[in-house]
């Protein structure tokens, strides 16, 4: 492992060079969690072994609190979240799984800085993970001058979490090999790591608290199957899309004032036009309009996440580019770029939404109308 | 979540102005007129003990209960010992109203608690009858079975319940309810006078969201006017009777010891909550209360109405179905276990054990019948007890262990640590939620973390069918079925209905789908019972519906020896029966009615000018009687059957008609009809002489039409054929008459006369009129052809005449659409004689090979659909014939050429071009003999 150990966890690496682009969810919203403690110790709410919060405080921080003044953070499934918050406080880990841009790791964030304080102590998986970064590696000079020992070793994020009894975020955990997945497996259900390079009865206690939230997409292109073994120490929970309308609609306002900063930076966008922006991802994501008309649906996963990016990038073509106030046609021109991978067969499906739907919709609304006319003479 | 079980006290300080005056008018009814609220959930188990704690503590004199007040008539027979919920009362006044009563609805633990304290019991609502469409409308769906009287919508739509929601983070107004009234433990239901004060308080909110117009419009205030007029009747009734006045029931607190004499006792009046405000509020004489008052008529309503009512077995099926429309709360099953672990809490289970037991059951018939036993509320002496989880904490484990079983079951093994996981979470969940204990969505919630492994969901409404999903359903949805005692509760047509099915030993114990798979020609036994399934069918009662098998009616699948029918016992098809009731009092006198019915419109349309009845129409009828063995009503349609065939002037239908009759014949055994063999067998030869009389017709066809009308000659031929073997190998036929009959059927002209075998006089005429119709010069030319070809078939026509008759209908200078047809008629009728045949074979390719390129392209559709009777091996074997007389080889012949619209215009193009190119060169000739190879190939 290449990650410098004398950086404390919850430290950003090369910290000093400017902001953070995203801090962790801990940081962003110190002082909630701080209410939400206050809250806990005034009612005398009980904690379980090893949490910072009360089960009521981990829901609140995540759902949100007018009383408190806690922001709502997770929209559309609060049954989902109280059963997360259960699932957190059994034996087993938590798996999120779901399809792309369903806030499947901003739930693990925000459940792991809530109940943990942290969201730092993250395996980000991919094809390349290796047991290393489930278990534990060594400062190799070290271990060449002095041979095994605690200095020397490296632990990896499950390992601290272990030991400092805290939730360790696994995220993607399907893009590793089935191999590197099954590490867990012994880890999750005995709570120990043996080391046995420092001798026949090392090993690395999990203390209260520790329990993993891994994310998981099950269905996307180039995912690994999982085993049966890791599934059973697993609860599964389907995070699902957005499917109410305002909810969207709030959500991506929401992210978007996040992204762009505080407001009167960039340019806001308009109600309207999010509503556009947002029924176009839904009719495109479910495949049919909310008048029951198909629509072919696009290859490419038409998620929250990616209505975000494209009315950011709409914005920020209305603020350099553009005059200043951001339309549909923005909206337009910013479909194409940022949410089709440049699938061919994707284009085409578009453009049957924009004759079909979209042309439709343009003799009556003027928002629609914008719409349609940026489409047409760019999709073409 | 910071309105919890019973704080909603503190709520009052905020309630609004009206609710708090109406709050102090209950107290002051309670104390001055004797008059007890208990504001209900319909099927809301919380309510359910909590009146029954409240009646026994009261021992009220009169027990009034939301409902239409002709329901009165049926208090006996609700109370009897033998009525099980779920049971409804059915209103069938222009439709079917249905009022479900299931163990743990309050209306039906106010009868049974009632009746143990020996409280007068009555109905006060105004009568299904006198309600408007609007109303009926409203409160009912397209499924007549949904048309519940008990809707409930106000408070699925109320806007102070979907803030309470929001505030709770329940997901739906059923989850408010289920937080703030279900989840409460027994004993804080015990206090029955705290959960009525807090359900009539939520319920009051969501009233205060509608304006009076819609609340008039929708005829709320009319029903409440009805319900305030009855209870104050009942007021004034007892106070009359005891001669005592105000405070006569005194403060109510504890066991109202000085009202152990009934007739002094109060009065508690059961309604949904939603009516309670507007009750109180008229009743107490509140200004916001005139609106209902002042619909009261001055001379008071008077007796109410005999309207009829019945009752009719439910289940928990159509109960739960019920949550799409408002009309109470969903899983039955799971409220049933609720209901009975609060009662076992609070000791006021009373079920005989012998009759309980068995809710751990993972469904299925035991579990059904031991649940319905499980509502026996209020009779003999409490503490017998049953076994199951005492209180509604362990009910978690029984539900969780249930459903476990089901999904295993259904080979989605849930395992033991799954399951303790389950119990874990849903502990934790309810914590969470700040419930006294697991509640049902707490239930759901954990299942749905513990028992799911993958990202399919539970699967259910809105996702694909998947085992949890149906062995969650089979638990929350319940399989209870409800009974009824003997009597004359249930319409007599339901009782007759079900005695049939019951004599032969067809399920009606429960709602479960079945299948039986009968073998009606070689056992009796089995010929009754699809006489009683298709009985049922014919009248209309869904109870069961023919999969497979032989079909004499629709003159489908005859040649099958089994049928396979699909039944179940539904309410549903007591529900359509009992809409029967006024075509009879038994199954036969309703079928009689529905052949009557049958036979008019019959008669209608031969009397009517649009071309009168079909034959074929009158010998379904005739089926239709015979497959539900009603054959004593033979006589008069068979009478009917013989008068069309006088005015019926298709030969078609005479055919088919005469077809099913042959059908019928065929199958007089297994259905039951031997004693009508012969009847059956004069009316097709009846049917053949008219088809005698009707061929002749058949030539005047429009050439569009001919295609139909050679396939009619078709199905007659095969007729006479089947006719004479039935004849044959029929009842009653010598051995010589079966030979004879034999050459008569062939076809050969035989001497017929004397045969025992009165039909031949028939069919030979219809042979004599096909064969002058085939002679004839002016009948249609695919007539003339079909006819030939049966005829030369069937030896009536020699070789020579027909190799004749074929060259000149083909010969050079006949009109080529006319020669087609003919050639069409003769490859429908007997598409191989161009194989068998060389002479006709050269007929035609002669006759295509004179065809001009123009008249060859006009007639080319007709052409290819005429050689499409032929089989694949025949395809191929003429297409060898042609390739050798063409000189061309097969290969080059029976080939695959997929070719455009495009290729074909190139082509045309390219040929043009050299024609002319020829032409030019003197060379011409060569372009018309490419042009006649192609016409033969």
């Amino acid at each position: 492992m290449t990650t410098d150990t004398t950086i404390p966890a919850g430290t950003a690496a090369g910290s000093g060079a400017g902001p953070e682009i995203r801090p962790p969810a801990e940081v962003r919203h110190a002082g909630e969690l701080a209410t939400l403690a206050a809250w806990d110790a005034e009612r005398g709410h009980e904690r379980p072994p090893g949490w910072r919060l009360s089960p009521r405080a981990v829901r609140a921080f995540v759902v949100g609190s007018e009383e408190l003044g806690v922001s709502r953070k997770f929209y559309g499934d609060d049954p989902l979240v109280d059963r997360a918050v259960v699932s957190l406080m059994g034996r087993q880990g938590l798996m999120l799984v779901g399809e792309p841009g369903t806030a499947k790791s901003m739930l693990s964030e925000l459940l792991s800085a809530a109940v943990s304080g942290s969201s730092t102590l993250t395996v980000q998986g991919t094809a390349g993970t290796t047991e290393d970064h489930v278990r534990y590696s060594w400062n190799y000079a070290l271990l060449v001058s002095e041979g095994p020992s605690e200095r020397s070793l490296v632990p990896s994020p499950v390992c601290t979490g272990m030991r400092e009894g805290r939730v360790v975020r696994f995220e993607e955990i399907t893009r590793c090999a089935p191999e590197i997945q099954d590490t867990l497996v012994s880890i999750l259900s005995e709570k120990q790591l043996m080391v046995p390079e420092l001798g026949p009865d090392a090993r690395v206690a999990a203390r209260p608290g520790f329990t993993v939230i891994a994310t998981a997409n099950l269905k996307d292109r180039g995912v690994h199957e999982m085993s049966a073994a890791l599934k059973r120490r697993f609860s599964f929970e389907t995070v699902a899309p957005v499917r109410d309308r305002d909810f969207e609609i709030e959500l991506v306002q929401r992210q978007l004032e996040a992204e762009l900063g505080p407001r009167g930076d960039s340019p806001e966008v308009p109600r309207e036009v999010l509503e556009v922006l947002v029924t176009v991802f839904q009719d495109l994501r479910t495949g049919s309009t909310r008048e029951g008309a198909p629509v072919k649906r696009p290859e490419t996963v038409m998620s929250t996440a990616e209505a975000v990016n494209v009315a950011v990038a709409a914005s920020l073509e209305a603020r350099y580019l553009g005059d200043g106030t951001v339309t549909t046609a923005e909206v337009a021109r910013q479909i194409a770029g940022v949410a089709l991978k440049g699938e061919e067969e994707d284009a085409r499906r578009l453009r049957h939404y924009v004759d079909n739907v979209v042309r439709e919709r343009a003799r009556h609304d003027a928002g629609w109308k914008a719409f349609f006319g940026a489409a047409e003479s760019l999709w073409r | 979540m910071a309105v919890t079980a019973g704080a909603t006290d503190a709520l009052w300080e905020a309630a609004p102005g009206r609710l708090r005056s109406a709050a102090r008018a209950v107290r002051t009814l309670r104390s001055e007129r004797g008059v007890y609220f208990a504001p209900v959930r319909h099927h809301s188990p919380a309510c359910a003990v909590a009146v029954r704690v409240a009646i026994e503590e009261l021992r009220p004199s009169v027990v009034l209960i939301e409902g239409p007040e002709e329901f009165t008539r049926l208090v006996p027979d609700l109370l009897h010992e033998a009525t099980r919920p779920p049971v409804a009362v059915l209103s069938l006044d222009a439709g079917a109203g249905f009022y479900p009563l299931a163990s743990f609805s309050p209306e039906w633990v106010a009868l049974r608690a009632g009746q143990a304290v020996g409280a007068g019991l009555a109905f006060i609502d105004r009568s299904f009858g006198e309600r408007s469409d609007e109303e009926r409308a409203v409160s009912g769906q397209e499924d007549p079975f949904a048309r519940t009287l008990m809707s409930e919508r106000y408070l699925a739509h109320s806007e102070a319940v979907a803030t309470l929601a929001r505030r709770l983070g329940c997901r739906d107004h059923d989850e408010v309810w289920d937080h703030l009234f279900e989840t409460r433990p027994s004993s804080a239901l015990a206090d029955w006078r705290t959960l009525f004060d807090d359900v009539f308080a939520w319920a009051a909110l969501a009233r205060l969201d509608y304006e009076q117009s819609v609340l008039a419009a929708d005829g709320s205030l009319d029903r409440e006017a009805r319900m305030a007029a009855r209870i104050a009747e009942a007021l004034d009734r007892r106070d009359a009777d005891t001669g005592a006045g105000s405070g006569a029931a005194g403060s109510g607190a504890g066991p109202a010891g000085d009202a152990a004499e009934a007739s002094r006792g109060p009065v508690l009046v059961v309604t949904g909550a939603f009516h309670t405000l507007a009750l109180v509020e008229a009743l107490s004489g509140a200004p916001d209360g005139a609106a209902v008052r002042d619909r009261q008529p001055e001379a008071g309503y008077g007796a109410p109405e005999p309207d009829e009512a019945w009752l009719v077995r439910y289940d928990h099926e159509r109960l739960d179905g019920l949550r799409g429309y408002g009309a109470g709360m969903p899983s039955p099953g799971y409220y049933e276990r609720l209901h009975a672990a609060h009662l076992r809490e609070l000791g006021l289970d009373d079920t005989p054990p012998g009759q309980a037991g068995a809710t751990a059951g993972s469904g299925g018939r035991s579990a059904a019948r031991s649940s319905g036993g499980r509502g026996g509320v209020g009779r003999g002496g409490a503490g017998a007890g049953s076994a199951g989880p005492v209180g509604p904490g362990a009910l978690a484990a029984e539900v969780l262990v249930d459903v476990a079983r089901g999904a295993a079951d259904r080979g989605h093994a849930v395992s033991l640590p799954q399951v303790t996981a389950a119990a874990e979470a849903a502990t934790r969940l309810a914590d969470l939620r700040e419930r006294a204990f697991p509640g049902r969505t707490d239930l759901l919630d954990a299942m749905r973390s513990c028992y799911v492994q993958d990202d399919g969901g539970i699967g259910g409404p809105g996702e694909p069918e998947r085992p949890l999903g149906l062995a969650i359903a089979e638990v929350f949805g319940g399989r209870a079925l409800g009974d009824l005692p003997p009597g004359n509760a249930s319409p007599p047509l339901v009782r007759d209905a079900r005695a049939r099915v019951q004599a032969v030993r067809l399920a009606v114990d429960d709602p479960m789908p079945r299948t039986a798979r009968l073998d009606a020609r070689r056992t009796p036994s089995h010929r009754e019972r699809r006489q009683v399934l298709a009985l049922l069918d014919f009248v209309g009662s869904g109870f069961g519906q023919l999969v497979s098998g032989p079909d004499h009616v629709a003159g489908r699948g005859l040649h099958l020896v089994t049928e396979e029918w699909r039944y179940c016992w539904t309410p549903l098809v007591e529900a359509r029966l009992v809409e029967l009731v006024h075509l009879g009092a038994t199954l036969d006198a309703v079928a009689v009615a529905r052949l009557h019915e049958a036979e008019a419109r019959l008669t209608e349309s031969a009397s009517g000018s649009g071309g009168g009845a079909s034959v074929d129409a009158a010998a379904r009828l005739v089926a239709q009687t015979l497959v539900i063995g009603m054959g004593t009503h033979l006589p008069r349609i068979t009478s009917l059957l013989r008068t069309t065939m006088d005015t019926d002037r298709d030969l078609d239908s005479v055919v088919s008609g005469a077809r099913r009759l042959l059908g019928l014949w065929h199958a007089r055994v297994e259905l039951g009809a031997q004693e009508h063999a012969d009847e059956l067998l004069d009316l097709v030869d009846q049917a053949l002489a008219t088809a005698a009389y009707l061929v002749g017709d058949v030539g005047k066809v429009r050439a569009e039409d001919e295609d139909a009308a050679v396939g009619t000659l078709i199905a007659l031929r095969s007729l006479l054929r089947d006719t004479a073997a039935a004849r044959v190998h029929g009842p009653g036929a010598s051995a010589s008459a079966r030979r004879r009959a034999a050459e008569a059927g062939a076809g050969t002209a035989g001497d017929l006369a004397d045969a025992v075998d009165p039909g031949a006089a028939g069919r030979l005429a219809v042979v004599r009129e096909m064969g002058r119709l085939r002679d004839g010069d002016t009948t249609a030319p695919g007539v003339t052809g079909a006819l030939l070809a049966l005829g030369f078939t069937d030896g009536t026509v020699p070789d020579d005449v027909l190799v004749a008759r074929v060259r000149g209908a083909l010969s050079a200078g006949a009109d080529p659409g006319i020669a087609v047809r003919f050639l069409g008629g003769v490859m429908r009728a007997a598409p191989d004689l161009i194989l068998h045949t060389p002479e006709m074979f050269d007929a035609v390719d002669g006759a295509l090979r004179t065809l001009e390129a123009d008249a060859f392209l006009a007639v080319l559709p007709d052409l290819r659909r005429a050689f499409t009777w032929l089989r694949p091996t025949e395809t191929h074997r003429l297409a060898r014939r042609v390739a050798e007389r063409t000189g061309a080889r097969v290969e080059q012949v029976d080939v695959r050429v997929a070719l455009a619209e495009e290729d074909l215009a190139v082509g045309l193009a390219l040929e043009q071009e050299l024609t002319a190119v020829l032409e030019r060169d003197g060379l011409a000739g060569w372009g018309t003999a490419g042009r006649d190879r192609r016409g033969t190939a």
